[in-house]
């Protein structure tokens, strides 16, 4: 009979649980009086620049008091934490621009309203890398997310590193290495993009791929390009994400990487530390400039904060003139904003003048979610020299089909 | 011994019994209860009341009108769109510039009605159960009122509750809790199989909704979910199965060599070299496997050191290589050996002190009996420590065999972003050679967002996990073993 008792408690508990569960806290009125609550997500070594930023912010408008936190999330897994709850993600966040698409289709970005603001002050590839079917979604703030050479000019020339086939040999003759990733379908696009092919994310979030067909070149005559520089002994491929350890093995004479690594490189290069363009390497007898994949970082807002107005706001302070210019300083994030990027301090920047130079030949890479794993896997084949032997336009085939298939 | 079995019921029988006679109950209670049980029908409390249990009378009334109001008002509004989960898509919002606000009219989202349909449906069905209950006890209330016998107060229910069926109020609060954060969340993982939730289909911008058995089709199919789906998956399957034998002998074997060796008379300082093994297992787990990891790596220290002693030059020159660094953990076959041995030297620590105190219990007099017999070390080990380890340790040796399928750490951490499979049919899948179905699980949704499947693959790793270990419990324990050894 006290069963009941039992039976009593337990389902009391469990209507207080759902209760709590269904208690939907009803949306605040953010009029000018209250105080506006916002979330921002920058990367970890961002987060002291990022608070004096949003100070700065405050400060710029008295009349409204605002209760802003900032959390950690970095620009490359922005989307993994976004896309798992939309509404829980914070309403301004900064993620790197191969991402673009995918928030876009998950409703997270909010249009920009001021565009011509942001058109007028950044340099096109990264409007155009904020913009999707016509509509701009974010507010960029940095176009260095590429990759370029850095070499030791204490021991290479400049006329070494103009082509891959000098510049192995010239690091054959030193007995020291050349260092490139492969597996990646990012670092890979550079080469294949160089000779006119693209990677473009489509509709139904699949990938139009077309680098087994014919553009300037054939896609077997780039792989083949690309097995010749994996041939000399003094190549390197390099895993995914491991750059920086490498670098500082020293073993290195050149290393194909981007600003991020711009610290280690100097420390492992020392008085010979230098950057510039990526080589050309050698496709069908004729040399190809190898090009870099465009690499924009942007703030996005989130289209389900409650502030959006102010969010929107934010973003355009945390990423105007201005604030690249700290940026710069305090991290030496290289700037998108047109006038920031003319400064001398930031044209003495060798890494950031390196990247500038190569953005002439840089591409846009939108891909869906099948592209990574597949060319991931095609460019370990190429890195290990295609050791089966496997017929190229077969290798291509594969991974062409895999890659672009739409999610089911 | 045989008299005792054949009483024994068959559990599914006994179980359907009791229902039987629940319905049976509630059908007498209706029938011949008097008019406040029938009026409990209606007002939960009426019954008790009556018969002055009023606090208690009234307990159930506001549970019942809790309950109701559940139902109706936050339970309805979620079960009415659970059939199609939802149809109103959430437009594109509109931007009011003068509230600085963003305008969206009003949208459904699946998930949440998912979640809270299957909520309501169970309140719905335990809330009946208990209105059945409740009825066959008011009944209950009434046959002792009117025998003349004396009815528990509100105290002495609670009284009752600390000392006679205090067992109830201690496995309360567990049992709440397996409810709300075990089976709750399991049953909508378990829905999710059955609708669209992928990455085209994520809530709370876009709807997903039931497509029946379509996504296990397309698993068991040829083609599937993606063209080497199928492949894949048999692939990926098999290692597990690999891995978690291998896994599960080498660090039980190892484990009870170790304890034997350590526990041997000649051995000294026994204690020391326990606690130097126990050692080891008081570093986190992540933090050895990932300090492994860069210690095996193909730039990592070992490479380095083999290098340069000139190893890995001989085994260049013996052919076993062909790179100028040993792919431990970069090369399927290599991967596979050096993740069981690394396995082995996480896990034997653990088996290690399961098997010393096991060891210790074996009785010392039959060992001297055999002794005297005339058997050897080995034949002991054979036919007495052997089968008494096994016979002890046997439903640990089953839960470790299903935990190394879903041996989640090991894998992922030694191999996640230093491994890449050259198998382009693996890649197409998002698979690699080293995965286990439940890493690979892990980055179809992490990675893919592919929920619909990743729900599915989980209902068969426990459909294996299952099966298993209902036929070693069964082989193992079952008959008369237990009577050998005592």
């Amino acid at each position: 009979m006290k069963k009941k008792l039992l039976a009593l408690l337990m389902a009391t508990s469990m209507v207080a649980t759902l209760a709590a569960c269904g208690g939907d806290n009803g949306g605040e009125n953010a009029g000018s009086g209250e105080t506006v609550a916002l979330t921002v997500w920058a990367a970890e070594e961002d987060q002291e620049l990022t608070s004096a930023l949003v100070e700065k912010f405050k400060a710029a408008n008295p009349d409204q008091t605002f209760d802003i936190t900032i959390g950690v999330q970095s620009e490359a897994t922005a989307k993994d934490t976004i896309l798992v709850d939309v509404e829980a993600a914070a309403d301004v966040f900064a993620f790197a621009n191969d991402q673009i698409q995918s928030l876009v289709d998950a409703g997270a970005l909010q249009p920009v309203q001021d565009v011509d603001t942001v058109t007028k002050n950044n340099v096109a590839g990264s409007v155009s890398a904020a913009t999707i079917n016509n509509t701009l979604y974010a507010y960029p703030f940095s176009a260095d997310n590429g990759y370029f050479l850095y070499y030791n000019s204490s021991l290479l020339s400049e006329e070494d590193v103009q082509s891959y086939d000098n510049l192995l040999a010239a690091a054959e003759k030193l007995n020291k290495k050349v260092g490139h990733v492969l597996n990646s379908g990012w670092w890979l696009g550079g080469f294949y993009h160089a000779a006119g092919f693209h990677t473009t994310r489509t509709a139904e979030g699949g990938t139009d791929l077309n680098w087994n067909g014919t553009a300037d070149y054939t896609g077997v005559e780039v792989t083949q390009g690309i097995l010749d520089i994996v041939a000399s002994p003094a190549f390197v491929a390099i895993n995914d994400g491991e750059t920086g350890n490498n670098i500082a093995s020293g073993e290195f004479v050149a290393f194909v990487t981007g600003t991020w690594d711009a610290g280690t490189c100097q420390a492992a290069f020392g008085d010979g530390y230098a950057a510039t363009k990526l080589p050309t390497f050698t496709v069908a007898g004729k040399q190809v400039q190898e090009g870099t994949i465009g690499g924009y970082k942007m703030m996005g807002v989130n289209a389900y904060s409650d502030n959006v107005g102010w969010a929107m706001e934010l973003a355009l302070f945390l990423t105007n003139e201005e604030s690249q210019v700290t940026r710069f300083e305090q991290r030496q994030i290289g700037p998108s904003n047109i006038k920031a990027a003319e400064s001398d301090a930031v044209k003495a920047n060798i890494a950031i003048a390196a990247i500038a130079m190569q953005n002439q030949w840089a591409t846009l890479q939108t891909a869906g979610d099948n592209f990574w794993a597949p060319s991931k896997t095609f460019g370990e084949i190429l890195a290990k020299g295609n050791p089966d032997g496997t017929d190229l336009q077969t290798l291509l085939d594969t991974m062409v089909k895999d890659a672009s298939a739409a999610p089911q | 011994m045989a008299r005792e079995k054949k009483k024994k019921e068959n559990p599914v029988l006994g179980a359907l019994k009791k229902i039987g006679s629940f319905f049976k109950d509630f059908g007498e209670a209706v029938a011949k209860g008097d008019i406040w049980v029938k009026a409990s029908l209606l007002v939960a409390g009426a019954g008790y009341i009556r018969r002055k249990q009023v606090v208690k009378g009234i307990l159930v009334t506001l549970l019942e009108v809790g309950l109701v109001l559940y139902t109706v008002l936050i339970g309805f509004p979620y079960l009415a769109k659970f059939g199609t989960l939802g149809t109103v898509r959430r437009g594109a919002p509109v931007y009011n510039p003068v509230t600085m606000k963003n305008e969206v009219p009003d949208y459904d989202n699946s998930l949440l009605i998912l979640l809270f349909g299957v909520i309501s449906i169970s309140a719905l069905v335990v809330g009946i159960l208990l209105w059945m209950w409740n009825v066959v006890g008011s009944y209950r209330v009434q046959k002792l009122a009117e025998s003349g016998k004396r009815l528990n107060t509100f105290r002495q229910d609670l009284h009752e509750m600390f000392n006679k069926k205090f067992y109830i109020t201690l496995l309360f609060l567990p049992i709440a809790g397996i409810v709300i954060f075990n089976i709750m969340p399991l049953i909508v993982m378990i829905c999710v199989a059955f609708t669209n939730y992928d990455q085209t289909h994520m809530p709370p911008t876009e709807l997903f909704t039931w497509t029946g058995l379509a996504n296990f089709k397309n698993l068991f199919s040829t083609g599937g979910l993606t063209s080497t789906f199928g492949y894949t998956f048999s692939k990926i399957l098999s290692w597990t199965i690999i891995w978690a034998v291998s896994a599960t002998v080498t660090t039980y074997f190892g484990g009870i060599l170790l304890a034997l060796m350590i526990n041997s008379k000649y051995t000294k300082m026994k204690k020391m070299w326990r606690s130097l093994f126990v050692a080891a297992i008081s570093i986190p787990q992540f933090v050895t496997l990932l300090l492994l990891r860069n210690f095996f790596s193909d730039i990592g220290i070992l490479n380095n050191m083999l290098t340069e002693i000139g190893f890995t030059g001989f085994l260049q020159d013996v052919g076993l290589i062909t790179t100028d660094y040993i792919p431990f953990l970069s090369d399927p076959v290599w991967a596979k050996v050096t993740i069981i041995v690394i396995n082995i030297w996480v896990g034997v620590p653990y088996l290690m002190l399961i098997a010393t105190g096991v060891l210790m219990n074996i009785p010392e007099d039959i060992k001297e009996s055999a002794r005297i017999d005339g058997a050897n070390a080995f034949q002991i080990f054979r036919k007495i420590t052997m089968p008494y380890m096994l016979f002890v340790t046997g439903p640990y040796l089953v839960t470790q065999f299903v935990q190394n399928i879903n041996n989640f750490n090991v894998i992922y951490l030694l191999t996640q972003d230093i491994y890449t499979t050259m198998d382009q049919k693996l890649a197409a899948s998002n698979g690699k050679e080293v995965d286990l179905l439940v890493t690979w699980l892990y980055r179809l949704t992490s990675e893919a967002y592919n929920y619909k499947m990743a729900s599915v693959i989980g209902i068969c790793v426990f459909v294996i996990c299952a099966v298993f270990t209902l036929v070693a419990f069964n082989t193992m324990i079952k008959g008369d073993k237990e009577e050998s050894f005592q």
